[in-house]
């Protein structure tokens, strides 16, 4: 593109540049010989006449005109002084007269023309160029014909210095123009190669490269438009990363999750097949091969639920919160018994549009965590409360908290605080993502506020 | 046997890995995180640690590096390269990724013992003793002529004792893999084992397994 505008553009201007040279030679040329020409005419004229007052007056004394040519011709000479002129006269086809012998002129030039016409021609001889006006003298002296020769040759010289001036001038100043334009267009194409490599390094992986952004032009904003598509791809690639890094953290620990399990069921299963030899002894591992088999299921019905619940649309209704804090406290109060947890409910508004087998799950989830992160004798509260006219539910224990690190994480799948994944509390591991679930198919937000050492509150606010 | 030290915070794995290894003869220790591990180790000593790499309070690897000079097995459910040459380089003397066989468990936790243990290698029981060393068997103080291939037999069945073994696994293990052998071999061998040894209340013949030094 760069190289092609470049020569159209210098190709144009040579064209134009050298023609307008060229039309000036020209018409210098023309002018030059035209004045040439106008001035040999006259002259020729001049002569012509005053040669014939002098025949005239020759003849009327009696004297033969042909021994008297070279004084007629006398006053002439000093046309010949700067040797530019030259005269010669015919009579007939006879050189009667020249100033210069070195001319000869072929015949045809004589031809007469008659009727006082007279020819202007340009001739060429012995490298010099002459301006030739041939004309017979009037009657009765037509018998003569007068040549004037007019030497050109250094104004044609001169022409030709000046012509070839112009073109020198005229080839100094293109390449002038050609190595400017080089630098304009080296100057214009510059945004567009900047962007070229730019968006090569973009394309290779470096998102992080921005284009330089500098004035206020098409260019400018043209670099700015293109940084903030840079801006958007880099976000959008991070985006898909974090997806990507979540997922694959996903398939890791459910691998692990299941892995762990099948671990136990497998040995299990051999120990029974190769050193079992007392019922008490496979007792004990069917045992465990029965509860290792119940975590697998367990963790299949969530994620089950989980896609499930992801897939379809749920369907809502008024829900008295009576008939919903009943239920929960129907599943939970045996366990809250067992472990010596009091679970305080209150609640300040009377309905709640939901999916009451959903939010029954939500909330007992979230009591259940609750539980476990309380020492026996600690107290959950469970507050249905309007705030900022959204309803909001949550539920607060006095247990072990958690640090903010974990906080980010809980919602994930199979995310133990404890690193070691221990399962001693019990759960798939995927308690929370499905409760964040619900929330989400309910239009809620789930968050979780804590500390260490004080306990923990999870929030549901109501957004719709 | 050996003292084993079984660091794993899976209740059911732990429990597995305890009750194999003392089929075996081997003595066993149970604890269920990092903390414990260290405090055991501090109170007496033990010849082998099988150590799960995530444990609550303090992980396998900072364990691994407060118990430098005890042998040490990793047990990891994770199986990625890194991990492993972690593991190893920090000085491990093996690796193994869940799940495994308990069968490669006892083999690597022999592998490790004979590599570590110093005191001489014997068997006893009823009559017979073992030599590993110079691979001698007695019968009441007796001399007893063995070709290599039982005294093989008898090393595999007596490392493995109350393990039932598949006659193949028997081929693979005393014979190498490369044995293109029937499984009818081992049925010899075993006859003779227990003909020279008096052993035909030991070596039992387990319904369509294989068979299984009791002890």
């Amino acid at each position: 593109m760069k190289y092609r505008t470049f020569l159209t553009t210098l190709i144009l201007f040579l064209l134009s540049f050298n023609l307008g040279i060229a039309i000036i030679c020209v018409t210098t040329f023309k002018d030059m010989v035209h004045r040439a020409e106008e001035k040999s005419l006259d002259e020729h004229y001049f002569i012509t006449s005053a040669l014939l007052k002098d025949f005239h007056a020759v003849e009327s004394r009696g004297i033969d005109i042909g021994n008297s040519l070279a004084s007629l011709f006398q006053p002439y000479s000093y046309l010949s002084g700067d040797k530019k002129v030259k005269l010669a006269l015919y009579k007939g086809d006879q050189l009667v007269y020249s100033n210069r012998q070195e001319i000869i002129l072929p015949g045809s030039f004589l031809e007469p023309l008659g009727g006082g016409n007279r020819l202007v021609s340009i001739k060429k001889l012995d490298d010099r160029t002459y301006i030739m006006v041939s004309g017979q003298l009037p009657a009765p002296y037509d018998f003569y014909t007068m040549v004037y020769l007019y030497d050109t040759t250094d104004a044609i010289t001169a022409w030709k210095q000046m012509k070839n001036m112009l073109f020198f001038a005229g080839f100094i100043l293109s390449s002038l123009l050609a190595l400017g334009l080089l630098l304009l267009l080296n100057r214009i194409f510059k945004p567009l190669s900047q962007i070229s490599q730019i968006s090569r390094n973009i394309a290779a992986g470096a998102y992080e490269t921005r284009l330089p952004v500098s004035g206020h032009d098409e260019l400018s904003e043209m670099a700015q438009s293109f940084n903030h598509m840079a801006e958007e791809i880099q976000r959008q690639i991070q985006q898909l990363a974090t997806a990507a890094e979540q997922k694959q953290q996903f398939v890791d620990n459910l691998a692990h999750e299941l892995r762990t399990p099948l671990t136990a069921i497998y040995g299990y299963a051999e120990y029974i097949q190769k050193i079992v030899r007392t019922e008490e002894d496979k007792l004990f591992a069917t045992n465990y091969i029965m509860s290792e088999s119940r975590r697998l299921q367990n963790i299949a019905y969530h994620l089950l639920d989980l896609a499930t619940l992801r897939e379809n649309k749920i369907e809502r209704s008024s829900i008295r919160m009576g008939e919903l804090v009943d239920g929960i406290e129907q599943s939970l109060s045996m366990k809250a018994a067992e472990q010596n947890i009091r679970i305080i409910y209150e609640y300040r508004f009377d309905t709640l549009f939901c999916n009451a087998d959903l939010m029954h799950i939500l909330l007992v989830n979230l009591i259940d965590n609750a539980m476990k992160a309380c020492s026996p004798g600690g107290i959950i509260k469970l507050v249905a409360d309007l705030e900022d006219g959204h309803k909001v539910i949550s539920v607060q224990d006095n247990g072990k908290g958690m640090t903010e690190e974990h906080l980010i994480h809980i919602t994930e799948a199979f995310y133990r605080v404890d690193s070691s994944r221990s399962r001693s509390g019990g759960g798939a591991g995927l308690g929370l993502t499905l409760c964040k679930q619900i929330a989400v198919n309910h239009e809620a937000e789930l968050s979780f506020l804590s500390e260490p050492g004080r306990g923990t509150t999870a929030k549901l606010t109501f957004t719709s | 046997m050996a003292t084993i030290l079984i660091v794993e915070d899976e209740v059911s794995i732990n429990e597995l890995i305890k009750r194999n290894l003392q089929s075996v003869g081997h003595t066993c220790i149970s604890v269920f995180d990092g903390r414990a591990a260290i405090h055991e180790l501090a109170q007496q000593e033990v010849d082998l640690v099988l150590l799960d790499i995530m444990l609550p309070e303090i992980d396998g690897y900072e364990v691994f590096q407060q118990i430098q000079g005890i042998p040490t097995i990793f047990l990891t459910a994770r199986s990625n390269l890194s991990d492993k040459v972690k593991g190893l380089t920090l000085g491990a003397d093996d690796y193994l990724v869940k799940p495994f066989e308990m069968l490669e468990l006892l083999a690597r936790v022999d592998a490790v013992l004979r590599r570590t243990k110093k005191e001489s290698n014997n068997f006893k029981l009823d009559g017979i003793k073992i030599d590993f060393e110079s691979r001698q068997v007695f019968l009441n103080e007796h001399p007893v002529e063995c070709t290599p291939k039982e005294f093989d037999l008898l090393e595999v069945l007596v490392n493995n004792r109350n393990i039932a073994l598949s006659r193949d696994r028997l081929l693979e293990l005393a014979w190498g893999y490369d044995y293109v052998g029937d499984t009818r071999t081992v049925d010899v061998h075993i006859q003779k084992l227990r003909k020279k040894l008096d052993m035909e209340s030991r070596i039992k013949t387990v319904y369509k397994m294989g068979y299984r030094l009791e002890v």
